[in-house]
């Protein structure tokens, strides 16, 4: 065939290529249509409900509802309560995300450095993170008790031996009594810590730390198997001879996409903090609302009081802080932190 | 600039010896190659050399003082290593930069930020950039100083490894297989240049590799190491000509020694596969080794010592291998020919060989080399007629 042959049929040629080209897209979007499908009902939407219940009054078993615009969030804003719930949920993240992190790579840098035991270590610390945590807070509630839990009845047998008290309270060093914690908590009582104010949110913390490091270390010791031993005998022959030079110049960098990931997934799990807080305290957000975390607002608001508005406004509100560390995490991935 | 003497090494990991018994002396400005088959100790020495492991006895020796009790950093030695060891964080520049850094900074004036603000910082700072502009200049990597390890090809890394060995002047250069990495192409290119930068830099280098091209064209002196020992320690030509154990003699060389199984009589006269050779020993019956370089085997028509058929041959263009197998016992042999002898050596053909007793060697069966060899017969030199 020559070229003059071939000239008249071209166009119906690029009609058809235009036709299959269109029926493929077709069937294309035909196969991937019930995963779409899934996808919105089941993740988009639900996001998209909460939002618009956000700007209503809506309450489960009401035949309707009213717009209320922006009410809900302006009572999240002004309302005591909820400036409650902010401070409680951001001591909680600011305290367990840092600790838990730093102790996780710690207990991991301790445990790879041993040469047998490793296992048994390993084992010890991940005991929490495999435990129910509903039934471990019931453990550290009965050991917390004001009068016949463990730690007040081991406080107090502490303040009845001379030596040990002057030892804590640090009066062998001059200091008056009063002037340390541990003075004070053997000359006017042991603490209430639940129905304390000033120690509820810290006993959380601290069970959200305990229940929570181990984990990463399980991540962080992940990511130290990664790091080349090459490495650190270069940087051993470059002259760096301190465990802390050498950790600087390989190990931390080395452990950058770890860190990220551990931080983020931390963050999120402490924003998520809500079984301690139910578990602990019975009238609810612990003493004068101080441990009082936005997971426990949008269930008690949305589900115990049904309030759906205003636990849906709380939930938009949560989502935009785990879209921020999200998009902070991103960035980090991004410029900061060295995929080799 | 300086030596480095070993003596008596030994390295043992639970029962097994590593090494054993490793005594090795590098002049200054040497270059050494570490040569061996894998998991002949080689790479275990240089590490104990860099300070890296410790021996389980003997002693190293740097410019004629022990550094047995100093750690790595303190032994004043740069390493290379086979994958590189680059920091992925750091940028060229910074990776160039860091032997410096950890020697000429305290660890105040390291601190990020902070550090610039310590007296003398900026001055020993500048120092640095100058050291690493020039080491980057020897190397040809100007242009990649801002760049990530991650984004450079496999030969850059291996010239910012170089270049980071190379940035402050130490005792000694240690080089673990640096070129085991790179293609062939690069592997030939980039041995020149060590080389070069060698004789440039009139530097100790001690350079561990498995591969005998790299350790013939490179060094000053080979040690060939075998069983966590050196068996041999002298220069390439001599390590190729006159090496004193069969071991040697089959790890240099490509293609392999041919060797033959040989015998001599009570009088000494020595013979193989049951033909005897113009070659005298000391009396005594005992089992041989012949060992033939490809080079030494010549084609003959007339009174061939051997002879066979061609069951192989390899063209490279400049020259010919032809593997014959022999008539009577099965041996093959590898042999150089002219490429124009080709026509003559298609598959099957009859082919009688034969050589200098002069460049014959024998070993015992133990596999040492025995010295006294007799030529009883004048060598006569014959081509292909």
């Amino acid at each position: 065939m020559t070229a003059t042959d071939t000239l008249p049929i071209a166009p119906p040629q690029r009609r058809r290529a235009v036709d299959a080209d269109r029926r493929q897209a077709g069937a294309g979007w035909l196969m991937s249509a019930p995963a779409l499908a899934l996808m919105l009902t089941i993740l988009i939407a639900p996001v998209l409900l909460a939002v618009v219940l956000s700007f209503t009054d809506y309450a489960l078993g009401n035949p309707g509802f009213n717009w209320v615009g922006l009410e809900n969030y302006e009572r999240i804003f002004t309302r005591p309560t909820y400036a409650k719930m902010l401070g409680a949920t951001f001591t909680y993240v600011l305290t367990v995300v840092p600790l838990s992190v730093g102790l996780g790579l710690g207990a991991a840098l301790l445990i790879q450095s041993l040469s047998r035991g490793a296992g048994v270590y390993k084992a010890i610390y991940f005991l929490p993170v495999m435990a129910t945590l509903l039934a471990m807070t019931i453990v550290w509630q009965l050991m917390l008790h004001p009068s016949i839990g463990v730690v007040n009845r081991g406080l107090e047998w502490v303040c009845a031996q001379p030596a040990l008290e002057g030892l804590f309270s640090l009066s062998f060093l001059g200091l008056a009594p009063e002037s340390t914690w541990f003075g004070r908590v053997c000359s006017q009582g042991t603490p209430l810590w639940l129905g304390d104010r000033d120690y509820a949110i810290w006993v959380v913390c601290f069970i959200g730390i305990w229940q929570g490091f181990g984990f990463n270390m399980v991540l962080y010791l992940a990511g130290l198997t990664g790091v080349s031993r090459d490495l650190y005998a270069a940087a051993e022959m470059d002259g760096a001879r301190s465990g802390w030079e050498r950790f600087r110049l390989v190990t931390w960098p080395a452990l950058g996409p770890t860190t990220v990931f551990v931080v983020t997934i931390t963050c999120i799990r402490a924003f998520q903090a809500f079984d301690t807080v139910e578990a602990l305290f019975s009238p609810g957000g612990g003493p004068g609302k101080s441990a009082y975390v936005m997971m426990f607002a949008i269930y008690e608001k949305g589900v115990t009081q049904n309030l759906v508005g205003l636990g849906a406004a709380i939930t938009v509100l949560f989502l935009v802080f785990v879209m921020i560390l999200t998009l902070i995490q991103r960035w980090f991935t991004e410029r900061k932190v060295h995929y080799a | 600039m300086a030596t480095v003497t070993l003596r008596g090494i030994r390295k043992s990991f639970k029962e097994t010896d590593v090494l054993r018994g490793v005594d090795l002396q590098v002049g200054d400005g040497e270059f050494v190659s570490l040569v061996g088959p894998s998991g002949c100790g080689k790479s275990t020495l240089l590490r104990i050399i860099a300070g890296l492991e410790g021996q389980s006895a003997g002693s190293v020796e740097i410019a004629g003082a022990a550094v047995d009790g100093l750690r790595a950093a303190d032994r004043n030695l740069s390493m290379v290593f086979q994958s590189y060891a680059l920091y992925p964080h750091l940028t060229v520049a910074e990776n160039i930069a860091v032997p410096l850094r950890m020697r000429r900074l305290s660890t105040a004036q390291r601190l990020p930020l902070v550090g610039r603000f310590m007296p003398g910082t900026t001055a020993r700072l500048r120092e640095i950039e100058d050291r690493v502009q020039d080491a980057a200049g020897t190397l040809e990597i100007d242009r990649l100083l801002d760049r990530k390890p991650g984004q450079l090809s496999g030969g850059q890394r291996q010239r910012v490894a170089l270049g980071r060995a190379l940035v402050r002047s130490p005792a000694a250069f240690l080089l673990d297989e640096p070129l085991s990495n790179l293609d062939a192409k690069l592997r030939v290119h980039t041995r020149t240049e060590i080389a070069e930068l060698h004789r440039r830099l009139d530097a100790t280098f001690i350079y561990v590799t498995h591969d005998q091209v790299e350790a013939m064209t490179m060094s000053d002196r080979i040690a060939v190491m075998m069983g966590g020992e050196i068996l041999q320690c002298d220069t390439p030509a001599r390590i190729y000509e006159d090496p004193v154990d069969l071991r040697v003699a089959e790890f240099i060389g490509s293609p392999k020694i041919n060797v033959l199984p040989a015998e001599s009589d009570s009088a000494g006269r020595v013979s193989v596969m049951g033909r005897a050779l113009p070659l005298q020993l000391e009396p005594g019956r005992r089992a041989l080794s012949l060992g033939l370089r490809p080079e030494a085997l010549t084609l003959t028509r007339r009174d061939p010592i051997f002879s066979g058929r061609v069951a192989h041959s390899e063209n490279l263009g400049h020259e010919i291998y032809v593997q014959v197998t022999l008539d009577g016992g099965g041996h093959r042999v590898v042999l150089r020919a002219d490429p124009a002898l080709r026509a003559g050596l298609g598959l099957g053909a009859e082919a009688g060989l034969r050589f200098d007793p002069a460049r014959a060697m024998l070993f015992d069966a133990e596999g040492r080399r025995l010295r006294g060899v007799v030529a009883t017969a004048p060598a006569v030199r014959e081509a292909w007629a």
